[in-house]
């Protein structure tokens, strides 16, 4: 049978494809109203059919939007939060939460596997199950709002006054970053690659120019190599982080890191939590969009009649052109991603 | 330099108004129509005073005003020690006729670099930075509007042809330059230190000969007057000039004038297309050159040579084809024999740039083909960069050949000149792809060739060649995929280079903007914001799998071994 699309979760999609919630920030902040919603909702009666219902639409938003991995990463929190508290709250009821929850001693640790094969029956309906989970979703919103500010203390740590940086593109993250490490450091110089064909790189370049102390460079991408000899640090955001370490980011990130590994400088990617995805994706044939090409040469040109043009959106970066993660936990290192992957998601929901 | 100049200034001084007067007597007769201009502007040290004096010009007043600026700026020069300065000169305005456009281009030019002198020097001791950079842009604003009436001024009195006259004036002063050019070679070895920093430039733009003297083509002038990018690791580097101020030099051949334009706009662009346009030019030259009296054929040309490639060098730095062509040409103006008549000798240098081009572009090209169509076949998938005729002409031949292969254009803002390589692929009927530069890597898993052109090739095995050429190397590298440069050995520089940045040339950075909606319009109001419009970059020669020249397939590397064995592009 299959599952019909929350009024709700129609008008996100609607919203997402005519342009109305644009960014990742704000897509994962909608999602999560909407599981919210589904949540505070009287629609289900126990853990499994809640589950049900949260698979369910975020099937539904992937198939709409494939290329917002964002919606699913939300989904994937979410049930492992209701994993979690049902877990609890049966253990509780059980009476020996002292006993398998409270504390992971080494010891349980190497006898747990066989109990833990043992598969927990969500079914059973349990007490208090909808206010727990109302009161675990205030913390990932408040780790949502927060995630973006957690990334820019950041910056401090790692720019010091009198660097050149380079960007690409216009990300939030990046945007808010720069614009703290302005603040902070002295005489920095921001080179940004404007991104063709969509140009958002200039609009970065305008609002971080409101700035005082600060040099901003707008190059066209073709000129990323010349200049990556004098940059001391490559500060680029992503689309999404994928199970290895690597990128899933706008186009010409590639170029970007390939130049900065040539010229072995490093390469800093701010990605908050909630942009990591259990995929594992390694070339970007298996993720890849393009987008309209009429800004890449004008369609009634000539040459435009009979000429392939391709606008690819993303680019795939293989994780070993990544040096760091800044998240809002905190920085990682690529190989580093698989494991906070196994801590942000249950293992049974990496497949919806 | 400056101590220099002080050990020889009152010769030249004295040599210029020799010069002056004798061209002044001849021209009076032709033109009555000129009004006095004051050499001594270039002495004016501000921005207020290059108005007055444009004003001047434009609206014809009396030299009253003029004067009086001038004895003001006598005063100063007196008063900063500078008793070379004849005061004959500044007196001698009534009688200026015949230089008049020519002193006036001087002085515009003079004048400007002096407020632009001035304005730094000012705003560094009383502003902070910021105010520093806004009063820079203004003064170099003020020039820059006032410049184009006193040139279309001076064109239209230039045009009616070229009387004897006229001509007979610019030979003299020719002469004069040559002389002094003569007499400032041994100056460079006794280097004194500068005691007069600051009357310097003032100094230089009194100076007639300073064309001739200027720096050699490879290159760039430390600061022009409309030089102004503001990104600071490029202020060694010129922005490219919205109007060619020098489009008056009656000196200047009108084909280089023109060529000059041209170059300027960039509607003569690529490196072929640049050697071809300048040697054409240089053949009329060479045809309606006339041996001044008493003079040796070839060495007057040279000089006169050397003039217009002066010229052509501010209108937009000289491409390593043009130099090399430029230093062929003078070494074959060394070896003209001495005992033939100069129309004989005249068919002769027409005869060595035909072949010139013949040999090294044309036949080059060929060669350079038919290397490459053995490395062309069936199902192949070109990759190539931005546009260059030589690929087109590789592409055109493996089409003549029904060879089945397809290209892919890549294309970067802002020149997006790969619209044109694929309007002309499109016209041969090759299947073509095209993308943007960021999306190489989307592109690349296909190609299975590289084909890059280039502007040169630089002695270190770099090469230079347009901005992106690099980066789509680099892709290609890292995908594997084979990367062939292109390039005939007359684009060989003696040069080494090791990034992009030393030497390069910034183009408009208003190319950038994108319409009224960008963000990036009116960016000079915007704080320190900058676009910053690159023309070439380099890349490494481990980047490079092979360099095609008409010699052979040859690594990187072997640029230094070409440049030794084949001393016919020597220097």
């Amino acid at each position: 049978m299959r599952e019909q699309p929350l009024k709700e979760v129609t008008q996100l999609i609607h919203a997402i494809k005519v342009g109305l919630v644009e960014g990742s920030y704000s897509i994962t902040n909608k999602t999560l109203d909407i599981f919210k919603y589904i949540i505070m909702s009287k629609s289900w009666q126990n853990a499994d059919a809640l589950m049900q219902i949260v698979r369910g639409q975020c099937k539904i938003l992937q198939a709409a939007l494939p290329q917002e991995t964002v919606t699913s990463n939300i989904a994937r929190r979410i049930l492992k939060l209701t994993r979690e508290e049902f877990d609890l709250l049966h253990a509780k009821v059980q009476h020996f939460a002292d006993d398998s929850q409270a504390s992971l001693s080494l010891h349980k640790l190497v006898t747990q596997t066989s109990e833990s094969n043992v598969s927990v029956d969500y079914s059973v309906p349990q007490q208090g199950l909808r206010e727990a989970l109302l009161d675990h979703l205030q913390e990932v919103e408040t780790e949502l709002e927060t995630s973006s500010e957690n990334i820019c203390v950041q910056a401090e740590e790692h720019i010091h006054s009198s660097e050149i940086i380079l960007t690409l593109g216009h990300s939030r993250s990046v945007e808010n970053f720069l614009k703290r490490a302005i603040k902070k450091r002295q005489f920095l110089t921001i080179i940004v690659a404007e991104c063709a064909p969509a140009c958002r790189g200039h609009n970065l370049a305008a609002s971080l120019a409101a700035e005082k102390n600060v040099e901003i460079v707008v190059i066209p991408d073709a000129a990323i190599f010349a200049m990556m000899s004098r940059v001391n640090k490559v500060i680029i955001g992503t689309h999404s982080v994928l199970a290895n370490g690597g990128l899933r980011a706008a186009c010409g990130a590639y170029t970007v890191a390939l130049a900065a590994k040539h010229y072995s400088v490093p390469v800093i990617v701010l990605a908050p939590m909630y942009k990591l995805s259990p995929l594992h994706l390694c070339e970007q044939d298996a993720f890849n969009m393009v987008g309209c090409a009429e800004d890449v040469i004008p369609y009634d040109s000539i040459p435009a009649r009979e000429a392939k043009v391709y606008s690819p959106m993303f680019d795939y970066v293989p994780p070993e052109l990544v040096t760091l993660f800044i998240s809002n936990t905190g920085g990682h290192a690529p190989s580093y991603v698989y494991r906070l992957l196994t801590e942000l998601y249950h293992p049974e929901d990496l497949e919806i | 330099m400056p101590g220099t100049q002080d050990a020889v200034a009152p010769e030249k001084t004295r040599e210029q108004v020799m010069a002056e007067r004798e061209a002044k007597k001849l021209a009076k007769q032709a033109k009555k129509q000129n009004k006095p201009q004051s050499p001594a502007t270039p002495a004016t040290p501000a921005a207020p005073a290059t108005k007055i004096i444009t004003e001047v010009v434009q609206t014809t007043i009396t030299t009253k005003l003029t004067t009086t600026t001038t004895t003001k700026a006598q005063e100063k020069l007196d008063s900063l020690a500078i008793k070379t300065v004849p005061p004959t000169v500044a007196n001698g305005n009534d009688a200026e006729a015949g230089e008049k456009s020519r002193e006036q281009i001087k002085a515009d030019r003079g004048a400007k670099k002096a407020a632009k002198k001035a304005g730094k020097g000012a705003g560094a001791k009383v502003e902070d930075t910021t105010q520093r950079l806004s009063d820079l842009k203004e003064s170099d604003k003020a020039p820059a509007k006032a410049a184009p009436p006193a040139t279309e001024n001076d064109l239209e009195k230039k045009k009616p042809a070229l009387s004897k006259a006229e001509r007979r004036a610019i030979q003299e002063a020719q002469r004069a330059a040559k002389t002094q050019g003569q007499a400032k070679k041994p100056q460079p070895a006794g280097k004194a230190p500068p005691t007069a920093a600051p009357k310097e430039p003032k100094r230089e733009s009194v100076s007639p000969t300073k064309a001739a003297t200027s720096s050699s083509p490879s290159k760039c002038p430390a600061s022009t007057p409309s030089g102004e990018c503001r990104v600071k690791l490029f202020n060694h580097l010129v922005c490219a000039k919205e109007d060619s101020q020098f489009i008056n030099d009656p000196l200047v051949h009108p084909s280089i004038a023109r060529l000059g334009v041209q170059y300027a706009k960039r509607t003569v662009v690529g490196s072929n297309a640049r050697c071809i346009a300048f040697l054409h030019a240089l053949r009329q030259v060479v045809h309606d050159f006339e041996t001044p009296a008493k003079k040796e054929f070839g060495r007057s040309l040279d000089a006169a040579v050397k003039h217009h490639v002066d010229h052509l060098h501010k209108c937009r730095p000289l491409a390593v084809s043009v130099s090399n062509a430029y230093k062929q040409f003078k070494n074959q103006l060394t070896q003209l024999p001495a005992d033939i008549p100069e129309t004989e000798l005249k068919e002769l240098l027409g005869h060595f740039i035909d072949t010139y081009i013949e040999n090294q572009i044309g036949k080059a090209a060929q060669a350079i083909s038919g290397f490459l169509q053995e490395k062309i076949t069936d199902g192949d998938v070109l990759l190539t960069f931005a546009c260059s005729s030589l690929i087109q002409f590789i592409c055109e031949e493996a089409k003549r050949r029904k060879v089945a292969f397809r290209v892919i254009v890549v294309d970067s803002r802002p020149g997006c000149e790969g619209q044109e390589m694929l309007r002309r692929l499109h016209a041969y009927g090759i299947p073509c792809t095209y993308v943007l530069i960021n999306a190489v890597g989307y592109v690349m898993a296909e190609a299975t060739k590289v084909l890059l052109g280039a502007h040169a090739l630089l002695a270190n095995g770099y090469v230079m060649a347009r901005t992106g050429t690099a980066q789509v190397a680099l892709v290609a590298n890292a995908h594997n995929v084979p990367v062939l440069v292109c390039c005939e050995t007359h684009k060989f520089s003696e040069r080494f280079q090791t990034d992009a940045i030393v030497y390069n040339e910034l183009s408009d950075p208003n190319q950038l903007v994108r319409g009224d909606k960008c963000q990036l319009n009116n960016w000079k109001a915007k704080g320190k914001l900058m676009p910053l419009n690159l023309n070439y970059d380099i890349t490494p020669p481990e980047l490079v799998s092979a360099v095609v020249t008409e010699v052979a397939i040859l690594p990187c590397t072997s640029v230094p071994v070409i440049l030794r064995i084949k001393p016919d592009i020597g220097y």
